[in-house]
Formats: structure tokens, sequence, C-alpha cells
């Protein structure tokens, strides 16, 4: 396999903007303050489901609040979420609908010169509503004579469609003969899973600033993955040519896929300011973010089919997505779902059949793994009952079906495919065996006690971005500019957001390794949307590999022109010269090939540049990455179950991890522990739970009823042990691939493999409380 | 209500205001003083991204009155550096990769000051349990014990 | 959520006049002058704020009472425990006599919030707060506390467990306050637990429990089990007591009086947990706490 020593990427460094982040002066949207700025706040509903038949704001108008409400923003039928090609994406909303679809709902929204003001104002503030028939569970949904029916029709790309029972969008996807395949199979297994709900719980709630310029223009801060998607959308709604939209890439609180599309805060405050004609911010409170966005909950009905000896031979899938109130993204989250769960192991024929279903809940979105660690737990828990029935070691069942080098990846469903060049699955099988003591684990009937541990394995992946040879249902490429300044450091100017991961500071390393600059010679540049090329989104972990994938694409060509004017300040072809770093003099140099004494500073090359007027050494371009490859991962853990409690602890866990080269290994490995974290989480502790005869989260939106994982539910530092895989992808940046969202994948999968082990019961449902776990030991199995 | 003039000391300098009572010491900080450091989380003291040190103790901003703070001494983070020298925790946090996104930051090393100054020479539980108020969302806390563990005095013979 | 009630956790949105007392005395006559318009005592504020800015509460006065010195700090007196009712948690908790002779309470303390809240927190705010699940309230109870409850009437003591009158409810009349918690001596051969257990570590309890012991050779000489928030305040388990007492410890003592706690409590499911599961842990905290007590009393651990 190709490695390769790099200086700079590979290595540990500060990250440029921790300085800024430590001393809590880095400015995040709802830190931006302008000159005359008003404050918003919005109306809520309180009905599950409601036709808005009046509103009256005169008594909020006539304290000086400036109001907006459905019948005053444009009907622009849109989808938040546009990184999808748009005969492929539905829309079904408009930014103040006339009809509320769940509690939580924006009805209108109020700003005023202070917050309190605009509460105030808000208060006075008159809605008549309709109440309907609300349908809050999934498969009462999907039965219309019980009266809900969220929408009559929506749009798919241009066209008007009619939805029936709530469904809104099925998807059907084949691979072989899946009947022929289970024919074949000596032994077949099948069970149900089901995925809770779940919030994605950044810190930074939801927030946007917007300032109306003198030319009818706005600009906008606020907390997005993408900031030339909402400029798109916002000139789309506003009907404003894009010149005048500009969206500014700032720092962002975390993500977790909430920000993929654009918050529907976004265009509530864009809306305001324009009729305000002042700035307007808009920050949510953490219980109207909590009714804002949720992870997608699946249930899935899974079958396998093998031969004795563990060869996998049919696959069939069932999976039911209750999305909520609007379809952001449900279609290409079921082609997703069929191609995390048809990439995993060579199934050779499998059939998926998905259906995405509308409840009057909270509208569900990407949250990290995009409907990935929901099929990774059913798969990776069906693996695990098929290698108990087989009698076969789950590693050894694992290697023997995995897919690998050579074989196709989807990376963003069906019509998203490439072929693996790199894979690190069985370095990381046997390392994390070794790590974690495999060979200790032992059946569960052979334990005893009160307490007893049990240790589990999964495996998963993620794609790298969206990119295939053949463009697929999925909008993928980025942009970069980087220019050398007179004294010869560099200027990167990226429109990639990073959500705390690192995308920037692997930019700027990737800059400093191709340019032979010192790193902290590269600055990154503030930037938005008028001055950056297009960049889809930071999602489907693809930062690293498409973002910086396009900065090393850019990178490389003010190398060649570096070596161009350096060429004709030192009389040589640029052929024949070398490009190095400095460390001691603190710059990049160029000499003729052989004779390193005989150098000139980049900054004098820059510096003669200006002098002669020959031009600033700068490039820009847009890069299209023609890969997804998948970054695996795989999750060891061990646990402890208290019988008596129900209490389930990690004590200890391998993370293993193959991203390619890891440019920035502190970022990689922080990574693979907050997906630990968040695998925590999910497995045993988060749902938004609903009152079923209101409409609303039991825990009203308040953190106070919904816990998150402290400090203390983690594993000692000693106790997580971290690999990363010895992998070169070749068509990545510096042989790097992604990790972000791989980081969480299989790590519930992993847990309850691992509470198996410990306890013999196999849980379907997530979370599994203690409460949960109490029961089924009780009953001998878990409902 | 009645406004009230308050004096209090905030990041080593005397300053008076005059605020109303339902006015929260997090709000007066970020929208009148522009210290934007302590973040809004919850806004019920679930998550600690608020934490400012009140007469050299953590407390949320987010759940104090600005008037009850009359006489008392605040530091926020952006106090916290000395001139351009970093508190030696702003310098563990960015050595040990215990900053993502960010948000928790000022809050989360606001708490660890209090714990060093309480207890230079704490155990790896001891910094988990002080630190269990500060929700991160995104390390998995491991990178933030490490950086605050890095910062602890060895213990008298050990 | 509607227009007259939706909440914004980012604000503090109800007015009041804020009053700030320098003297118990002058606090007291805040108390009585505004009696009948809606008073409330601000000490810590990490419940009283939160209950405002989630609508449960709209006072039109707020005394602050946090920074008056003859209300905070700590007395031993003949032995006894004089504490007063704006003492911070965190200062209690940093008290070497709560640590070494009261571990009901220290153990309580510990496993309350995280250390800003606790900076900020009263013991008397968490037992006026009147939660079901505060965790000082059993441990304060099986340990014998006595409050002082002011007016400008003068003082009335009452014994803790008397306190709570239901969820949000306590004995407090209009203008009256807690000013003092008499916490007894530690007697020799005494020894007291409190355990809980929530979803994380820093939370409000599904269950908690709270157990003192006396100890004479081999028997319980006396005893005390509080649980909470598996009913409408704080209980002390009177059935428990009666059985233990007098009994001979041993293992099958304490799974029968574990058995005993299960069966006197009558919980509910709410968004913390189920009754079923409040049951069941009840039993299993129970059995531990009694042990633990047990063995603090100089006890040798039960077979």
């Amino acid at each position: 396999m190709e490695t390769r020593q790099f200086e700079v990427a590979g290595r540990r460094a500060r990250r440029k903007d921790g300085i800024a982040k430590v001393t809590g002066r880095e400015i995040y949207s709802s830190d931006v303050y302008l000159p005359g700025m008003m404050h918003a706040v919005v109306l809520r509903s309180p009905h599950p489901h409601a036709e808005i038949v009046d509103v009256d704001v005169s008594e909020a108008e006539r304290m000086g609040a400036v109001c907006l409400t459905p019948f005053d923003v444009p009907d622009t039928v849109y989808n938040e979420r546009t990184v999808s090609i748009p005969e492929k994406t539905y829309r079904d909303r408009t930014v103040l609908p006339k009809k509320v679809r769940h509690v939580g709902e924006a009805v209108l929204a109020v700003a005023h010169d202070t917050e309190e003001l605009a509460m105030l104002a808000l208060s006075k503030v008159k809605v008549q509503y309709k109440e309907l028939p609300s349908a809050l569970d999934v498969k009462d949904a999907m039965v219309e004579a019980r009266g809900a029916r969220l929408y009559d029709t929506v749009f798919l790309g241009g066209e008007c469609i009619q939805v029936k029972n709530n469904i809104a969008c099925e998807r059907s996807i084949a691979v072989g003969d899946v009947e022929d395949g289970f024919r074949q199979a000596d032994i077949t297994v099948e069970s149900e899973f089901e995925a809770q709900r779940m919030y994605h719980a950044q810190m930074e709630t939801k927030a946007a600033v917007c300032a109306p310029e003198p030319d009818g223009g706005i600009t906008v801060w606020t907390t997005t993955q993408t900031i030339h998607n909402v400029r798109q959308l916002l000139g789309q709604i506003f009907s404003l040519p894009l010149h005048k939209v500009n969206v500014k890439r700032i720092a962002l609180g975390g993500a977790f896929g909430s920000s993929i599309q654009m918050n529907s805060i976004t265009p509530i405050c864009v809306g305001l300011a324009l009729r305000a004609k002042r700035p307007v911010k808009l920050v949510t409170s953490r219980e109207e973010d909590m009714y804002d966005h949720v992870k997608y909950p699946v249930r899935f009905w899974l079958k396998f089919g093998a031969k004795k000896d563990g060869r996998l031979v049919a696959a069939h899938m069932k999976a039911l997505v209750d999305i909520g109130a609007h379809n952001i993204q449900a279609y290409p989250l079921l082609g997703c779902i069929a191609g995390w769960f048809a990439s995993l192991y060579k199934f050779q024929n499998l059939l998926f059949e998905g259906r995405a279903v509308y409840t009057n809940k909270v509208p569900a979105c990407a949250m990290q793994g995009y409907g990935n660690p929901q099929t990774n737990f059913a798969v990776e828990s069906l693996m695990d009952m098929l290698a108990e029935e087989l009698g076969i070691d789950p590693i050894q069942l694992r290697l023997m079906n995995y897919v690998g080098v050579g074989d196709e990846f989807w990376g963003q469903g069906p019509t998203v495919r490439s072929i693996i060049k790199s894979c690190g699955v069985e370095e990381m099988l046997s390392r994390g065996a070794a790590m974690i003591g495999w060979d200790r684990r032992v059946h569960p009937s052979q334990k005893s006690g009160d307490v007893v541990r049990g240790i589990g394995v999964a495996r998963g992946f993620h794609t790298s971005g969206t990119g295939g040879p053949k463009p697929g249902e999925v909008i993928d490429y980025s942009s970069a500019t980087i220019k050398v300044n007179e004294d010869g450091s560099v200027d990167l100017i990226t429109p990639v957001m990073d959500q705390g991961g690192g995308t920037w500071e692997a930019a700027a390393k990737v800059v400093a390794e191709v340019l032979k600059v010192p790193l902290d010679m590269v600055g990154i540049s503030p930037s938005d949307t008028r001055t950056t090329g297009y960049d889809v989104c930071t999602h489907a972990t693809r930062g690293v590999y498409c973002g910086v994938g396009a900065v090393h694409h850019v990178a490389e060509q003010v190398r060649q022109k570096i070596l161009e004017f350096a060429a004709r300040i030192l009389e040589q072809n640029p052929r024949d010269l070398s490009l190095a770093r400095n460390e001691e003099i603190g710059q990049a140099v160029i000499y003729p090939t052989g004779l390193p004494d005989r150098y000139i500073t980049l900054g004098e090359v820059a510096k003669t540049a200006q002098i002669k007027s020959w031009g600033t050494i700068a490039a820009t371009d847009s890069y299209r990455q023609k890969n997804c490859p998948p970054c695996f991962v795989t999750h060891f853990v061990e646990v402890e179950v208290e019988k008596r409690t129900g209490r389930v602890r990690i004590v200890r866990a391998a993370l293993l991890g193959d991203c390619g080269t890891p440019i920035n290994p502190d970022m990689v490995k922080g990574q693979l522990i907050g997906g630990l974290c968040r695998g925590l989480a999910f497995a045993l502790l988060e749902e938004t739970a609903y009152d079923s005869n209101t409409g609303r989260l039991v825990c009203g939106g308040y953190l106070t009823d919904y816990k998150l994982p402290t400090a203390c539910e983690m594993p000692a530092i000693d106790d997580i042990m971290v690999g990363f895989a010895n992998t070169y992808e070749p068509s990545g940046p510096l042989g790097a691939k992604g990790i972000g969202e791989a980081a969480l994948n299989s790590a519930a999968s992993a847990i309850v493999n691992a509470i198996y082990n410990a306890t013999g019961i196999r849980f379907k449902k997530l979370p599994v409380t203690p409460e949960r776990v109490l029961e089924a030991l009780r009953e001998g199995v878990a409902r | 209500m009645t406004e009230t003039s308050i004096t209090l000391t905030l990041n080593g300098k005397k300053k008076t205001l005059r605020v109303r009572p339902n006015e929260l010491l997090l709000n007066v900080l970020r929208d009148r003083l522009f210290l934007t450091g302590a973040k809004y989380g919850c806004g019920i003291g679930e998550c600690g991204a608020c934490t400012v040190l009140i007469d050299g103790r953590p407390a949320l901003a987010c759940l104090t009155l600005a008037v009850a703070i009359d006489g008392k001494e605040v530091v926020t983070v952006e106090g916290l550096a000395r001139g351009d020298e970093l508190d030696p925790l702003q310098e563990a946090f960015l050595d040990h990769g215990a900053v993502q996104c960010g948000f928790c930051t000022p809050g989360m090393i606001m708490t660890a000051r209090s714990l060093l100054d309480e207890n230079p020479s704490p155990s790896e539980e001891e910094v988990r349990e002080y630190i269990r108020g500060n929700i991160c969302r995104c390390t998995g806390y491991t990178s933030i014990v490490s950086a605050i563990l890095s910062c602890a005095q060895e213990k008298e013979g050990a | 959520m509607n227009a007259q009630n939706q909440t914004n956790t980012r604000l503090l949105l109800p007015e009041f006049e804020y009053l700030r007392p320098e003297t118990k005395a002058e606090a007291l006559h805040f108390l009585d002058q505004h009696r009948d318009k809606n008073v409330h005592i601000l000490a810590g504020g990490t419940d009283l704020i939160v209950k405002m800015k989630t609508g449960a509460l709209s006072p039109r006065y707020l005394v602050n009472v946090k920074d008056i010195k003859e209300l905070s700090g700590v007395r031993q007196i003949n032995g006894a425990l004089h504490i007063g009712a704006v003492t911070t948690l965190a200062a209690l908790l940093r008290l070497p006599a709560i640590r070494s002779g009261y571990s009901a309470l220290y153990e309580a303390l510990r496993s309350m919030a995280a250390p800003a809240v606790r900076n900020m927190a009263t013991v008397g705010g968490n037992l006026c707060n009147g939660s079901p699940a505060a965790d000082t309230a059993p441990a304060l109870m099986v340990l014998g506390t006595v409050c002082t409850l002011s007016s400008v009437a003068g003082e009335r003591r009452l014994k803790l467990c008397d306190f709570f009158l239901g969820p949000g409810r306590t004995a407090l009349l209009p203008g009256e306050m807690l000013t003092e918690l008499l916490v007894d001596g530690v007697r020799p051969d005494s020894g007291s637990s409190f355990l809980k257990i929530g979803r994380v570590s820093a939370d409000i309890a599904k269950v908690n429990i709270a157990v003192y012991l006396e100890r004479d050779g081999d028997r319980v000489a006396d005893c005390r089990v509080a649980v909470g928030s598996v009913a409408p305040t704080p209980l002390l388990l009177d059935s428990v007591v009666s059985f233990l007492k007098g009994s001979t410890m041993s293992r099958q003592v304490l799974s029968e009086a574990g058995r005993m706690v299960e069966d006197a409590i009558a919980p509910i499911t709410d968004a913390r947990s189920t009754a079923e599961y409040r049951k069941a842990i009840s039993r299993i905290l129970a059995e531990e706490a009694m042990q633990a007590a047990w063995v603090r009393s100089g006890g040798e651990v039960p077979r």
C-alpha cells in the first residue's frame, strides 16, 4: 500500500482558530452585533396540526414592533436542503406556512429594539387556529381514514404531486435476485430493529443576523453548513439577484447535520430585516431549537441468508422512517440507507424497500451519519445474531463478507458509486481485537453475578463526499482561492464551513505541505459567498476529501506559478527548480535542483513579481472529486451491566479509524472519541419522547429532561484506545479520506453487541435505558 | 420596575452600570458590554456554557441577576489571560486538541480554572466530576480532561 | 406554547421589584410588608430563576437574602450543627465536620448538580423549592433535622419531615422564611448514608434514599429511612423503621427491609423514569444504603 511521509500533514499542531476560541473572542452568529440592530422572536404553534385562520398583530405593531406573518411572506415553495439535484428534491414548505404541522412550528415573528420588547409585543399577538386531526404515530399516519392529512400535494422538482396516506416518498432498490438468494441459503436470520428520535443538541442554538444593504441587497450571518446554498435559497425566496445576497462564513457552534439545510429561522430573519429596513438578529432559545430538528427515527425489518460456511447470499431490508412535518431530505435518505446497507457486506442478492411518512412531529433531518448509525445498528446486530447461529466468531464472519478494495461502494445511495481503492478493515479488526482483549471474551451463559461485563464489536464506514465517476442525484464540488503575499505568506480563501472538526486546519496544512511554507505562514481568510466559488455543503464527511481536495488542486496550480516566476528570476527552466521548506528562515525557498545554497525565498519571488509588475501569484478554481471512498471504522467496546439496576457503563473502548492520511491526527482522534460519546447517547440515553395527547415534547424542550452525556459517563482516558489504519487514499488530498460521520456509525452497534455479550439479551430498540434493561432481565427478553 | 445602579469589578476593572431587576448577568455581559465569551446554551443551568467566576468561584450567568452582583468581582474568559500571556489552561486546551466547535470552551475553561484554584492536583475522576455541568457535544471530553490534568501540579510525594 | 405563555429561556421576562435587605430582621420585614403581594425569596436562584423563565412563577417582589451574613454559615454548638439557610451547597461540602460526621448529607451534596450550581444554590433553597426529588431532603430528614421558621412575629421550630406538604408546597406561612437548620450532634455508634440514581451523573434523582442507623452491638438500636422522588413529598418510611429497630443485622434483615421500602412506595411514571423501575431500584438502593450506614456505625458487613 502506498504511504508517504509529510512535513506538515499528519503532524500535531495548534489549530488556527484555537486562540480565538480559548479566549472567548471567536465570533459565532449569535455574537454578531450591528448598529441599529433589532431583535426578533418567533411565535410557535401550540398545536400539532392546525390551520392559521387569522392573525392580528395590530397591537404589537402599535407597540413599535415589526411583524412578519404567513400572509406577508413570499409564497415560494421550497426545500431548505438543496444538495440534491432539483428534479430529485421534494418541496413542501414556505417561509411561514399557513398551516402548522407540528407543535413548535413557526407561526409568525416579531422584531423590536430589544428581545424583551419583542417578547412583550409577541404576547399581544392574536392567532386564530382551526385545529386539525393530527398523526403522531407513524403507523397511524399511514391510515388516512384516521383523519390526519398533512399535505394534499407537494412538489417534486417542477411537478406537483399528490400525497397519499401521508407517505412522503418510497424507494425500492434491488441487486441480483433476493428470492433466489434466500433459496440458496442454508440458514436465515431475521429481526425488527428500531432507532429512536434523538436531538442533535449542538451547543449553539440556531441563529441569524441579517443586515439590509443600501442597494437593496442583504448580508447574512447564520448557523449553516453551507453558505452558498443559503445564499441561493434566499435569493430565490426573496427574488434578489445573487450578487446582492451575501452570506458570511462564520464559526459554527456544532451542527451534526442540523444545518445542512437552511435553518427555518434564517429566511424569517431576512424577511423581518427587509420589512424593517434595519438589521435584525434572531437567536432561538434551546426549547425552540429542540422543536426545530431531530435525527431520523427508523424502524427496520431485516433478514439475512447465508451458507453454512458463513458466506452471505441474500439480504432483505424494509425501512420505515417517521420524518415528521416536513420532507427535508427523505428521498435521498432512503437511497443512502440502501447504500449503507448494501455496502457493509457482499450480500450478493439484496432488496431494499424504504418508506418515509409524514407525522405531526418535529421535522427530521440528517444527523451525523445520515441514516448510517441506524442502519448499522440493524445490520451489525443481525450479523452478530447470524454469527451465533452459525457458530462462527463475529470477527471471522465480518472478515469473510466485508466490502473492500476493488468492490463497489455506494457513497450516497444507488446513484453515487465508486470502486474502493483503500481499505483498513482487516487491519482494524485484528488490531482492535488485540487492543480490547477479544480472546478474553466468553459466551454470556458463562457469566454470573450481579455485575457482568461483555465485549462487542461492530464495524462501519461513511462515505467521503458524494462524488462519483458519473454525476448522480447529489451535487458535489468545491472551490478555492490561494494567493501568495509579497512576504511569502499565503492567504487561503475557501467557502467550506467548519463545524468544529478542523476542516479549515486541514486545508491550511495541505497548502503548507504543497507550497512548502511553514504552517504559521498560511492564513485562513474570512470569506463569504461574494468572494468564493461554490461549495455544496460541509456534509457527507466531505470537508477534507472534497473541500480540501479543491484546495489541494488549486495549491498545485499556485505551485506551478511560483516555479514559473522563480525561473524568471533564477534564469532557469521551471522544471529544473526545487521548492522546499526552510524552517530556519521561516519561508519556502526555491533553488536550482541540486544547488540548495543558491536559493531565493518565496517572499523574494512574490515581491519581485510585484515590483516588476508580473502580477500576484494566485489561483482560483473549482474541483470535483470523482470518487466517494469509504472511511472505515471499527468499534470494540467493553460494557459493564449492573443487573440489579439495569445500568450500563462503557468501561473500555478501542476505536479504530481508516481516514487515509490523518492530516490532523489530534482532530481525527477527537472525532473518534466524540463519536463514541454521541454513540453512547444514541445507544443508552437520549430520545425525544412525545406526549401522545398534546403532540408536545415530554421534556418541553428543556435540557432538564433531555439529558446529554457528561464527562462522567465516558470511560477514563487510559481506557479509550485509538488507532489509525495505515492506509493511503490515492484519490484524496495527500492520501486523505474523511472520518467525521464514520466516527459515530458503528459505536452504538458495538455497545449493543457488548450488552448482548454481557447479558445474553439482544436489544433491538434504542435507547437501551436502565428501565428497559431491568425489564428485559426480568422477562428474559427485550421487548 | 426600578432601575438600580450597581458597581462591580469586571475582569479587574471597576464598572458601574444601571440595570433593571430582571436583567440577567449573561445578557448584560453580552448585549451591553459585548463580552461574548460566555454563551447562551440552555438558559436553565443545564449546560455550563455561560460559566463565569463570581468572587473567584464558578457561577452560571444565565441564572444570575445582574442586580445581585453589586459589589462583587466577576471574571469572564476574556479576563483570564494576563495581557498577551494566555492562562496555562488556555495553552493546554490548544495543545491537547481540546477545542472543536469551541462553543463550550469558554465555560469549560472557567470551570477548570476554578477547579485548579480549589484543588491544584486533582485526579482524573475529580476533574470529570468537576466539569460534569459543562456539556461538550463534540469532543467526548477526553482531550478536555487531558488538557486540565496537564495543568495540575504533581501531588506532593507522588 | 402560545402567545400568552411561550417561554424564552434566553431572557427573564417577569417584571418584579428587587429588594436587598442587609439583615435578617429587614428581610423578615420585607416579607411581612409584601406578604399578600406574591413575594418570593431569592437565594441561589438556581430553582427560582428557572421557574420564572419557564413560566411556573411570576413574583412581584424578590427579596434577595443571599448576602445576609447571619443567615449563612455553619456553627457547631454543643456538638449540634446550626446551618444557616442560605449556606451554599458548596460551602457545606467543604466543611470537614459534614464530611466526617454526616455521611448522608455529604453524599447527597456531592451527588447534586455541578460545582457552579452548588456554588450558587443554598441548602434552604433546595428545601423550600419543595421538590419531591430534593437531594438534601431525605439526608437531612434522617439526620433528624429541625427547621427554624422565622417571621416578624417570631420563630417556630418544625421537624423537617413535617415541612413538605406537596410538590412545590411547604409548611412556610405567608411572611415566613426558613432561617436555620438544626442537626443533632453525631452520636457514638451511628452512621448514615445517601444513595441516588439519576440518568447521568449530574441529575435530578429517579430515586434517592437516605438512611441513619444507631447500633447496639449487632442490633439496630434506632434508625430512620427516607426516600425521595417516589411520592408528592420526600417520605420518611416508618414501617421500615419499626421493622429494623431492635433487629439483629443480617443479610436477610437488609433484604426484608429493602422489600418493605419497595412495598411502601407508589411512585409515578414521568419524564425521568417509570413507576416499575423506581420501585425496583428503591429496594436495591435501600439495601445498599442501609448496609453502608450500618458499616459506618461500626457494624460488620452483614452476611
